[in-house]
């Protein structure tokens, strides 16, 4: 069939120059590439010996090295933590314990149960490898949340991972190596709408709620699938942060936008993410 | 490329193209108990155990899979001395064509594995990934059950 | 009813354990030398005509050995359907045509020394093709100006009616009574017209197909089907090669579901190898299997009944529009099946029309699925009946109960319908559908659900709907299958039957059945199985026969070779026949009670005096096809804002008559429901404007997984079929038919809203709740 070259880097400072490679890939075992790169994949590196399979808490912030897969990655979380919630019934027992984060990221398939949940938790990505320069640009984005720092000896950046999902140029012969998020306590709403239990959600719902005192101190919302990939609801975070719980009845739920997806309207898409926003909404004040 | 695997224990040395897929490899290894039924990673009979991990051996490239240790369903017990899971398989009536049994009793020994004693939900869960189309699922939970039973005795 | 030892028993099946230790073999897993791979190339439009095939390059690639065209290969035209000869279907296929009929139809094959060669010289085959305009509407097709589909070519006739110049493939219409004075006397009409969509059997294992030379010469077919003798026949026919230098073998099977009752793949190896000498192997993909294989017909059934107050039915007609897609294999035989099948349910009906036609489109190609138009049919009757019942004001039980056939009763339609053929008149000599109905209805909590849209949360609520049917138990007159048998000297038997075990379990049945005859434990009969040169003919695993036809064979042979015992007995104890009794594996004199155990027996046989071998063989076909019944309960949870359809607990009811193994009986029934609830809820083949299927993979067509699976239970009713082996009936397939439509009733039952469409997806459930609302 086709014939690829192996690499299998040892150590972290190989990485920048393989991945100058033309049409070479860094593979962590997820099931991305062989869905879709086939084609154009010239070479591939095999992260599994490499320092990325870790988690760690550490000053309030979780770090995750980016070839830890969905399953590991849930094990870490209590049931009701959002990355729990999203990752335990993704995809299938066996894709989870191949599945890994930063190859969920780098891929981030329009069904990611990933990127709701670390979207949501204003997760931040280091990246190796990359044109420098490059990185440097886009000042318009906030500029103080790009790090600098070393990974390994190798230069790498610290970008939030929105800006990461924004600036294509991030994402050409770069390798994630690790993320992080702040650990914070949130009650959470996850909901996927699929047709059958084993199925790729056409959208994700990730709803993030912190009250106290009769009051929302803070929500996050996120809907992934939509038009534009995802989006971060923060129409309906302004409008209820800081609201007392008891004047939310009257919550105007935002028309979000669908492309059809598997034989089903956009229409019916669109409803059924006000209808499951509402209620996720709901079940969280309510608790 | 030439490399080596530990499958059931047994070192296999072959050589191989670089774009295989580990399911492709043990079948032309003669592991034939692994099974092809979509190539998708969505029907779960060409799950192997990898690292004691189970994964679609469909999606998994025999290149990445280099130096470590396999297990197919063969490992876990024969026809002469099989494993409480498969017999318990049998009693239970949960194989009808048998296509998708070794990636059941595979699923349901990582889930044992883990948790002796799993709820109904819990081998719901564990077995997520593997379709059967002749029995409804219904002895196959039931058979789950039964070698769990076994196995914590 | 005497006392049994080994039928109405659940030994395990003989097969299961080298199957869950992963030692038995799939067609897949023999190993065979000098093996040439061989792949299909298909065509990428709905309906052309192939101007040129230019294979120079691709025969140019490394390793390729050859490529198959319609330039090089036999010309005969046949039908694929895995059906007995004269095979009730046109023919109307070539292995390869000049004229591509459907998104997925063949054009050519490439055989080479590795998979990959041969794919990479697939995509060096250059074909010419001029676009025809394609037909996807089956409404469409025999209107003046569609396009024909296979009136340009020639055919072969089968002495039914088939008019393929204007895509007619098949039709059927029977008339019983007076139509119009029926229809007079109703007191109101219900009429409605019900889709069903085509689905595809998702055998977990692909179609699969190897063929050699054995050291005779002969040519070796093991193939992954449900028809090794029909397999054997048509390749013979289509290749020219006489039928004695071919041999099918049936190893283990991934289940087929009617999607292997059909010879298509085999003879294209069997070519291969005839021509280079070498085997060959053709695996199909999952994408193939599910564009390039067969598919359940889609249907559109328009059901009129007239209906008195009292809710007697006055005058019922049925027209059926069932699609064929680009070939007409099986589509006479289903679509005689969606009355002959339903109709005789409701026998008391004077007035009664059948009306249906199968037309040819430029789409995949429908075939043999389990239920075979029965489903299909039933979604539309079981709605009607319940639409009927709530009218009357009845509950929907006590209807059916008063209204369904009876022992000792017939049906005019058992005559007026066969399966292609004219059919056979028969008597119910079974029925325990009131026992079914009464059982199932107390498990599904029906009394405390009905009616009664209990509210789970404040968006969903529960309704529950039931479903009758009846299927049939092989194919009278036609279906023929056979046994041999013999004893080895240590009182062990050998048991060869064709019959075609595909993960049902008949191997183990047919043992049991053997071992209930001669009185001694299953495993001392060594079965042995769908081998055309080891084993007796049988038409093959299909239209429920296996335990009706085949075990009636099994038990006749066994009934021989207990005579030969008997009368080695009688002659070593010197005493006559009657004077002997059969217990346990020994003959006992019983005046005396001197026993002679079957061990002394054949060794007298075999080595002491007059020796011969005890030996047997019976064949066997039906002049009736007793019914089984079924009554099927669905529990649903709608969520009324979205239209989710939770199915939460499901139960089944069945009289197949004698259940020969109970958990057979029970795996075949919940297997049946699941795939009966994929075919309610979820699956479904959608196409592009250009008739390309959208969804061929398991990503996008979804089957269900464990955690989809409801609360099934499973009531196996007593019932007793005396001219059944043993009193048994059927129960391969009738379990599929009644998870739709009592689904549909359910949800009716919960929200007032009736889906006349399948599948019944959540969007659709919503739409019909907004209109509903509206209105």
């Amino acid at each position: 069939m086709k014939e690829i070259e192996w690499y299998f880097p040892q150590r972290l400072d190989e990485l920048p120059a393989l991945l100058m490679k033309r049409g070479v890939i860094p593979h962590g075992g997820g099931t991305g590439i062989l869905m879709t790169r086939m084609r154009s994949t010239a070479g591939l590196i095999d992260l599994g010996s490499l320092p990325l399979h870790f988690f760690r808490r550490k000053n309030g912030r979780v770090e995750i090295g980016a070839t830890l897969t969905f399953a590991e990655l849930a094990k870490q979380f209590t049931p009701d933590h959002i990355v729990s919630r999203a990752l335990r019934r993704s995809a299938s027992t066996p894709l989870r314990n191949r599945i890994t984060v930063g190859g969920s990221i780098a891929f981030f398939p329009s069904w990611s149960d990933l990127m709701g949940p670390l979207i949501a938790l204003d997760t931040e990505v280091t990246l190796i490898g990359g044109e420098h320069d490059s990185h440097n640009g886009d000042q318009k984005s906030n500029p103080v949340r790009v790090r600098k720092g070393r990974w390994g000896g190798v230069p790498s950046l610290t970008v939030p991972l929105v800006q990461y999902l924004r600036e294509s140029n991030m994402r050409k012969q770069t390798l994630i190596t690790s993320i992080s998020f702040t650990e914070e306590q949130w009650d959470s709403y996850y909901y996927r709408h699929t047709y059958t239990h084993f199925d790729y959600p056409a959208f994700t719902l990730t709803v993030l709620l912190n009250k106290g005192a009769g009051r929302i101190h803070d929500l996050r919302c996120v809907v992934v699938g939509c038009r534009g990939k995802y989006e971060r609801l923060t129409q309906v975070e302004e409008a209820l942060r800081g609201s007392q719980l008891k004047d939310v009845s009257s919550l105007e739920l935002p028309r979000l936008l669908f492309t059809g997806k598997k034989r089903t309207s956009p229409e019916y898409l669109a409803h059924c993410a006000r209808v499951e926003l509402g209620r996720g909404i709901d079940q969280l004040l309510g608790e | 490329m030439k490399g080596e695997f530990v499958v059931n224990g047994k070192r296999v040395r072959c050589t191989f193209s670089t774009d295989v897929t580990l399911l492709d490899l043990l079948r032309s290894e003669g592991f034939t108990e692994v099974k092809e039924g979509c190539r998708e990673g969505q029907c779960g009979c060409c799950v192997v155990l990898l690292e004691g991990k189970l994964v679609n051996s469909c999606q998994v490239f025999a290149a990445s899979a280099m130096g470590k240790e396999i297990t197919t369903v063969k490992g876990l017990g024969n026809l002469h001395s099989p494993h409480p899971l498969q017999t318990a398989f049998v009693e239970a009536g949960a194989v009808q064509c048998g296509f998708c049994t070794p990636g059941m009793i595979l699923a349901a020994y990582a889930l044992l594995k883990e948790n002796p004693d799993p709820n109904d939900e819990e081998i719901i869960q564990a077995l997520d990934g593997n379709l059967c189309r002749c029995t409804g699922y219904v002895k196959i939970i039931q058979a789950v059950k039964r070698g769990a039973r076994r196995m914590r005795s | 009813m005497k006392d049994m030892h080994q039928v109405g028993k659940s030994p395990d099946k003989i097969d299961s354990l080298a199957l869950a230790t992963g030692d038995e073999k799939f067609t897949d897993d023999f190993t065979l030398d000098d093996l040439l791979f061989a792949v299909l190339l298909y065509s990428p439009h709905a309906h052309a005509q192939i101007d040129g095939i230019d294979c120079t390059e691709a025969l140019k690639v490394p390793g390729v050995v050859d490529i198959l065209t319609h330039e090089n290969v036999p010309r005969v035209l046949h039908s694929t359907a895995g059906q007995g000869y004269p095979e009730p279907s046109p023919y109307d296929a070539l292995l390869f045509d000049k004229r591509v009929r459907f998104v997925g139809d063949r054009v050519a094959l490439v055989a080479a020394e590795s998979e990959s060669a041969a794919r990479e010289a697939l995509g060096k085959i250059k074909v010419e093709y001029r676009l025809l305009e394609p037909l996807f509407h089956m409404e469409e097709a025999m209107k003046e100006g569609s396009p024909r589909i296979h009136a340009d070519d020639e055919h072969v006739k089968i002495p039914a009616i088939y008019e393929p110049e204007r895509n007619l493939c098949a039709e059927v219409n029977i008339t019983l009574g007076d139509l119009d004075r029926g229809f007079n006397e109703a007191d109101f009409i219900e009429e409605h017209t019900y889709r069903t969509q085509a689905v595809s059997h998702c055998a977990i294992e692909l179609h699969t197909v190897k063929s050699c030379f054995d050291v005779r010469g002969r040519l070796v077919i093991i193939s992954s089907t449900q028809v090794p003798f029909h397999a054997r026949r048509i390749v013979s026919r289509v290749l020219g090669i006489p039928l004695w230098m071919i041999r099918v073998i049936k190893p283990r099977i991934g289940g087929g579901f009617g999607g292997k009752q059909e010879v298509f793949l085999e003879p294209l190896a069997a070519l291969v190898t005839w021509r280079h000498k070498r085997p060959c192997r053709i695996v199909l993909t999952r994408k193939e299997v599910f564009i390039s294989s067969r598919t359940r017909h889609a249907m559109r059934i328009r059901l009129k009944t007239g209906v008195r107050v009292d809710g007697s039915i006055s005058a019922l007609e049925m027209d059926g529009l069932l699609n064929s897609g680009a070939y007409g294999t099986h589509a006479l035989t289903v679509l005689s099946n969606v009355g002959a099948k339903v109709l005789p349910l409701f026998n008391k009906i004077e007035n009664l029309r059948f009306h249906g036609r199968s037309v040819y489109t430029n789409l995949p190609v429908g075939g043999a699925f389990r239920g075979y138009g029965a489903s299909q049919g039933y979604f539309a009757f079981n709605q009607q009946i319940d639409m009927i019942a709530r009218r009357t004001g009845q509950d929907v039980r006590e209807y059916i109960k008063k209204w369904h056939i009876k022992e000792g009763e017939t049906s005019a339609v058992f005559k007026a319908l066969g399966e292609g053929k004219e059919g056979v008149s028969q008597t119910i000599r079974s029925c325990r559908l009131g026992e079914c109905i009464d059982r199932g209805a107390d498990a599904i909590g029906w009394k405390e659900k009905r009616g009664k849209r209990l509210k789970t949360g404040i968006d969903s609520v529960r309704g529950v709907g039931m479903a009758v049917a009846m299927q049939g138990s092989g194919i009278p007159k036609i279906d023929m299958a056979s046994a041999y048998m013999k004893m080895n000297e240590d009182g062990s038997f050998n048991l060869f039957v064709g019959a075609t075990d595909i993960g049902t379990g008949s191997d183990t049945i047919l043992a049991q059945i053997a071992a209930e005859v001669l009185q001694v434990p299953v495993e001392s009969i060594i079965v042995l199985s769908s081998d055309t040169d080891l084993t007796p003919f049988d038409t093959g695993a299909y239209a429920s026969s296996t335990t009706y036809i085949s075990g009636a064979a099994v038990k006749k042979c066994a009934l021989e070779l207990r005579k030969q015992i008997f009368r080695t007995a009688a002659r070593m104890l010197d005493r006559d026949i009657e004077q002997l009794s059969l217990e346990c594996g020994k003959v006992v004199d019983t005046r005396n009670g001197k026993a002679l155990s079957f061990e002394e027996i054949a060794y007298h046989a075999t080595y002491f005096e007059d020796q011969f071998q005890i030996q047997g063989h019976a064949s066997h076909t039906s002049t009736q096809s007793p019914p089984p019944f079924i009554a099927q309960f669905a529990e649903v949870e709608l969520d009324l804002r979205t239209g989710r359809v939770a199915v939460v607990k499901f139960v089944s009811a069945v009289d197949c008559g004698q259940p020969i193994n109970p958990k057979l009986v029970e795996g075949q029934v919940e297997g049946s429901v699941l795939q009966g609830l994929g075919y309610a809820l979820t699956e479904d083949y959608a196409f592009d404007s250009n008739g390309k299927m959208l969804n061929p993979r398991f990503w996008d067509y979804k089957i269900f997984t464990a955690a989809d699976t409801p609360e099934m239970i499973t009531i196996i009713v007593d019932s007793h079929e005396d001219s059944g082996p043993f009193g048994a009936k059927s129960v391969g397939e009738i379990a599929i038919n009644g998870p739709a439509p009592a689904v549909a009733n359910a949800i009716f039952d919960a929200a007032g809203i009736r889906l006349y469409e399948l599948p019944m997806t959540p969007e659709r459930v919503w739409k019909k709740l907004e209109e509903s609302s509206e209105g």
